[in-house]
């Protein structure tokens, strides 16, 4: 059997005597841990996933999309300086007829080489084989696509595929890191019901697409040394005349381009939210152990006077800290663990990454462990210290009693219009600012923090409900497989249910200012458009100007330019004009919208007058059957998405990833909040035990003597509630404006719901923890405390 | 020379002990502070509880006081029962007829010496200014000081204004030099004494210091749990006259 030193015997009956105590500030820091281990771990996982199926699979640098190039334009590019691998490919997009679907679905059909794997943007075949070169009629579908719609090897589908039926048969089902997230054309959620990716042999592919001999699509890994900017230029200035629109790298492609947002919003909730739980732990510590030993002053003296040194009793009490750093860390790793699987099990269902597997690995947990020791040790530093410095003598006497004098005039006056039970409280506030301040600082994190995680999830149905009730107003939108002429309208107005049609026109481009550029597509709107509108930062429409460029700040920023400037607008499709254009307005659009202006001005502004690549309708609901029987047979429709399917997919990407995320916030933020206030009450009662007593034995009634202690935590509460409103304001802007992506700006919506119910919560935390609390003044064991020293 | 008792005392009684025990713990572990005390206390007259450390004095000051509830036997203030009585009677008992004085002083260190008097003259029926009872203890000039700016005997002295400012029908004092020199010990006695013959508040007085039991009229001996031996004294002796 362990003997245990007296020390530690001590050490344990004081321990289980401070639990709940030790409970609430392990919960706070173990909170801390927890979202540092789930968000630094999740970030690792998914980064270290990716980067190796992206190594593993040879995901694409660059990527480029041409009218029609002869094959030898490939053997041409893979000779350019800092090319690793060139990929040729034919692709386009097929509209889908699915047995029992009677919505419209779409689908990216890419070619896979003759008899060797792909050079570049590899497929990882998960069941089944792969199509035979010679048969146009095999195609392998992606894993989110076949899951969702319960397809597999043996199962056939129907496919327009450049204006031609055809009946194809699924051979088997694999995944590609350039469809780790596979959306549609022109839309921001992957909807794997509707959306699909289809490997094709190339030779099949290509005599569907009149392609024989060339390609239309072309994939690029670069070399080590590769020179990024140049080689688009290289690539830019090979496929020009063969209709080229334009080299990219990953931040245009869009599934890189989400899985880099999302690992962004990983990394800055990592290094934002635990530093905030953590501090707020340090000084939960701070504040026990300041407590623990400020009661066992006459202990440290009879310790020293035994002969224990300074070393023996830092260690003693540093022990206490420990106790709280192991509660901590133990919970922390542990919640940590379960929420970190938990994130991993919706981010592979979102993200269709092969692996992924919620590994936060051992640096973190080290890591983890040492937040909770460093947390304890700077928490319990200044305590540590007070009791090495008590001499002996010094603690074995009684302390005297604390200096009250001299407080300053203004808070005399103040304190001497009230009764003596409120002198007490406003004095020992004042008095003790350090502590005072803490106290309020940590209450009025704890609302900073429960009003940020409620402005997540406000936020987010804000953006949806701004953006399909006041700027996407259509029932549909139809995506046409490439710019066509504005006849196709008339087609679109014939198809059942049809009440408006409004149409648009993307057209890809270089934008240009001084030394800056940036690829992007700027987007033609008609003048009165009602169906599809840009809104500003305060949800205001702004209809496109015909005399100049309407951009959003975010590229506006990019370019370097303000209202008045001009853009240089380098068309990378059809007639490839090249223009200059004044930037008339710089606005804060909702969701992503670039650069925009009048439909027919940019028309004319191309010498391409008449042209279409979307068009928004109006249906009548009770067409819709109808609508989307009929909008199949139309065969330069790429893809059908219908605004209720699309919100639907956006409420529940947005609930399933960030919503759970911003629950835990809830549960951790209420945690925090309940911590402190039940340490803050708890050491208020300890530190005023003997004036508590006093009182009572003064002849003061229970609820008079309470109101000594509730008054100081109450007026504590009270300074915070304001502090915790402007500090939880400035954080969630802060906050949001950290995790505004290119795709989604996150509006700052003054909610006063979420304020009013963080700060009711944490007073609610409060109130019922002080009045836990409370009852020890039901217990004062008045005699035993009075008749004890200090 | 002897100091004139009040015309009242030994007239009315106010306190009755009648087989009073206290036994704490239970079991083999029980401790028997209180034996079966029988004995009353007289309005006016300043008693002197001596006896040694656990003899059972603080105890039965404790119960007097309604800090503390006797296990067996009756202790009544005048007709209240101070083992029946409910929390809320006890409270108003301690709020309007008791006043203590402690070893320790127990001030409200955030509170200056005038505003510890106030807090009890707040509540009580029928005070006396705060600024007279500083005067009877001899410290009408430090009365706006806080208890750090004051010494030991000052700040014992702030305690006994505290205890008498409600104009209590008791004063409960338990070993109220304990802590002090004897020349300050003798000028918070002589405080103690001060209040008793002015205002004629019953005090009861706790020591150890067989020499104090000399400012008394009666002096109780504890032994055990038990009374040994109920004295008068002769006469009572003025504190500075005293030397311990």
């Amino acid at each position: 059997m362990i003997r245990l030193a007296p020390l530690d015997h001590k050490l344990l009956r004081d321990l289980r005597r401070m639990w709940l105590q030790i409970v609430a500030v392990g919960t706070v820091l173990g909170c801390g841990i927890a979202l540092f281990v789930m968000a630094t771990g999740t970030y690792g996982s998914i980064q270290r996933s990716r980067d190796q199926y992206y190594a593993a699979e040879r995901m694409a640098d660059l990527a480029a999309s041409v009218v029609r190039a002869p094959e030898s334009v490939g053997a041409q590019l893979a000779a350019l300086p800092g090319v690793d691998a060139v990929e040729t490919r034919v692709s386009g997009i097929a509209l889908v007829d699915l047995p029992g679907v009677s919505e419209p679905v779409s689908a990216r059909v890419v070619s896979l080489p003759r008899g060797r794997e792909a050079r570049v943007n590899d497929i990882v075949l998960h069941t089944g084989r792969l199509p035979a070169p010679e048969r146009d009629n095999e195609i392998v579908v992606n894993e989110a696509f076949a899951e969702r719609n319960g397809l597999g090897p043996g199962d056939t589908l129907a496919a327009v595929l450049y204006g031609r039926r055809r009946t194809l048969e699924i051979v088997g089902v694999a995944s590609s890191p350039e469809f780790v997230f596979a959306v549609a054309p022109g839309e921001i959620t992957p909807e794997p019901q509707r959306f699909g990716v289809f490997w094709m042999g190339r030779e099949g592919l290509a005599r569907a697409y009149d392609l024989d001999g060339a390609f239309n699509d072309v994939a690029i890994r670069q070399a080590r040394d590769a020179k990024p900017r140049e080689l688009v230029a290289a690539v830019d200035r090979l496929l020009a005349r063969h209709g080229g629109r334009g080299a990219y790298g990953r931040d245009r492609m869009i599934s890189a381009q989400f899985l880099e947002d999302e690992l962004r919003s990983l990394q800055t909730m990592a290094s934002v939210l635990p530093p905030v739980f953590l501090a707020v732990a340090v000084f939960l510590v701070n504040v026990s152990l300041s407590r623990l030993i400020a009661t066992e002053r006459s202990n440290i003296g009879l310790l020293k006077s035994f002969g224990y040194s300074n070393l023996a009793v830092a260690a003693h009490y540093a022990k206490f800290s420990l106790a709280f750093a192991a509660l901590g860390t133990v919970l922390g790793v542990a919640v940590g663990q379960v929420g970190g699987d938990y994130m991993a099990s919706i981010y592979r269902s979102v993200y269709r990454l092969p692996d992924l597997q919620f590994d936060a690995g051992p640096l973190v947990y080290a890591g983890a462990i040492g937040v909770g020791i460093a947390a304890a040790v700077l928490g319990s530093a200044r305590a540590v210290r007070r009791a090495i410095r008590l001499p002996p003598a010094a603690a074995l006497a009684p302390p005297a009693p604390t200096r009250f004098g001299g407080l300053g005039e203004r808070v005399e006056r103040a304190a001497r219009s009230l009764d003596a039970k409120s002198r007490m409280i406003v004095r020992r506030i004042v008095r003790f600012p350090r502590r005072s301040l803490s106290t309020v600082a940590g209450i009025a994190a704890a609302i900073a923090l429960l009003v940020t995680s409620q402005h997540f999830p406000v936020a987010m149905n804000h953006i949806v409900d701004v953006n399909f009730g006041a700027a996407q107003r259509m029932d549909v939108t139809l995506a046409f497989a490439d710019v066509h002429d504005a006849s196709i309208l008339r087609d679109v107005r014939r198809l059942p249910g049809v009440l408006a049609v409004e149409p648009m026109r993307s057209a890809p481009v270089i934008l240009s200012a001084g030394t800056r550029s940036q690829r992007d597509s700027l987007l033609g709107i008609p003048a009165g458009a009602r169906l599809n509108r840009v809104l500003d930062g305060e949800e205001r429409p702004v209809p496109p100007r015909a005399d100049g460029l309407t951009i959003a700040r975010v590229l506006a920023r990019k370019l370097d330019v303000q209202v008045g400037d001009r853009v240089r607008v380098q068309a990378t499709d059809g007639r490839r004009r090249s223009l200059e254009i004044p930037v008339v307005a710089i606005v804060d659009p909702f969701v992503g919208a670039p650069a925009y202006l009048e439909l027919d001005t940019l028309n004319r502004l191309l010498q391409e007058p008449e042209r279409v690549t979307a068009a928004y309708l109006l249906v009548d609901a009770r067409a819709r059957e109808a609508f989307s029987r009929e909008v199949k047979r139309l065969p330069a429709i790429a893809g059908v998405t219908y605004a209720d399917n699309a919100e639907n997919t956006l409420r529940r990407l947005f609930n399933e990833g960030s919503g759970f995320f911003a629950a835990l916030f809830v549960v951790f933020s209420s945690m925090m909040a309940a911590g402190v206030a039940f340490s803050a009450a708890r050491v208020t009662l300890a530190e005023q035990e003997r004036d508590l007593a006093t009182l009572r034995v003064l002849g003061f009634r229970r609820r008079e003597a309470s109101y000594v202690l509730l008054g100081e935590i109450g007026a504590l509460l009270l300074a915070a509630i304001p502090l915790g409103i402007v500090l939880g304001y400035l954080l969630t802007r802060w906050l949001m404006s950290q995790f505004a992506t290119e795709l989604f700006s996150f509006p700052h919506v003054l909610s006063p719901a979420a304020y009013g119910q963080s700060v009711a919560f944490v007073a609610v935390a409060v109130v019922v923890a002080a009045l836990f609390v409370r009852r020890g003044v039901d217990r004062l064991d008045m005699v035993g405390v009075l008749k004890s020293r200090d | 020379m002897s100091l004139p008792a009040a015309a009242a005392r030994g007239s009315v009684r106010v306190f009755h002990l009648a087989g009073v025990e206290k036994v704490y713990g239970s079991g083999e572990a029980a401790v028997h502070a209180l034996r079966g005390l029988d004995f009353d206390v007289m309005a006016g007259e300043l008693l002197v509880l001596l006896g040694p450390s656990g003899s059972g004095k603080s105890t039965l000051l404790n119960i007097l006081g309604g800090l503390d509830r006797p296990t067996a036997g009756r202790a009544l203030f005048r007709d209240l029962d101070l083992g029946a009585a409910d929390d809320a009677a006890i409270t108003d008992y301690r709020r309007h007829h008791v006043g203590f004085v402690f070893q320790f002083y127990n001030l409200i260190a955030s509170l200056t010496a005038e505003e510890n008097v106030e807090l009890v003259t707040e509540v009580a029926d029928d005070p006396m200014p705060a600024a007279e009872a500083l005067g009877l203890v001899g410290l009408g000039q430090r009365r706006g000081h806080f208890p750090s700016q004051l010494s030991g005997g000052e700040q014992q002295r702030v305690a006994i204004a505290r205890a008498i400012a409600k104009r209590p029908t008791v004063l409960l004092c338990d070993e109220p030099t304990g802590a002090l020199d004897v020349a300050t010990g003798v000028r918070v006695l002589e405080s103690l004494v001060d209040v008793n013959t002015r205002l004629g508040t019953t005090t009861l007085l706790i020591t150890h210091n067989a020499d104090i039991a000399r400012i008394g009229d009666r002096v109780v001996r504890f032994a055990d749990g038990r009374i040994r031996s109920i004295e008068s004294n002769a006469r009572r002796v003025a504190p500075r006259e005293l030397h311990w």
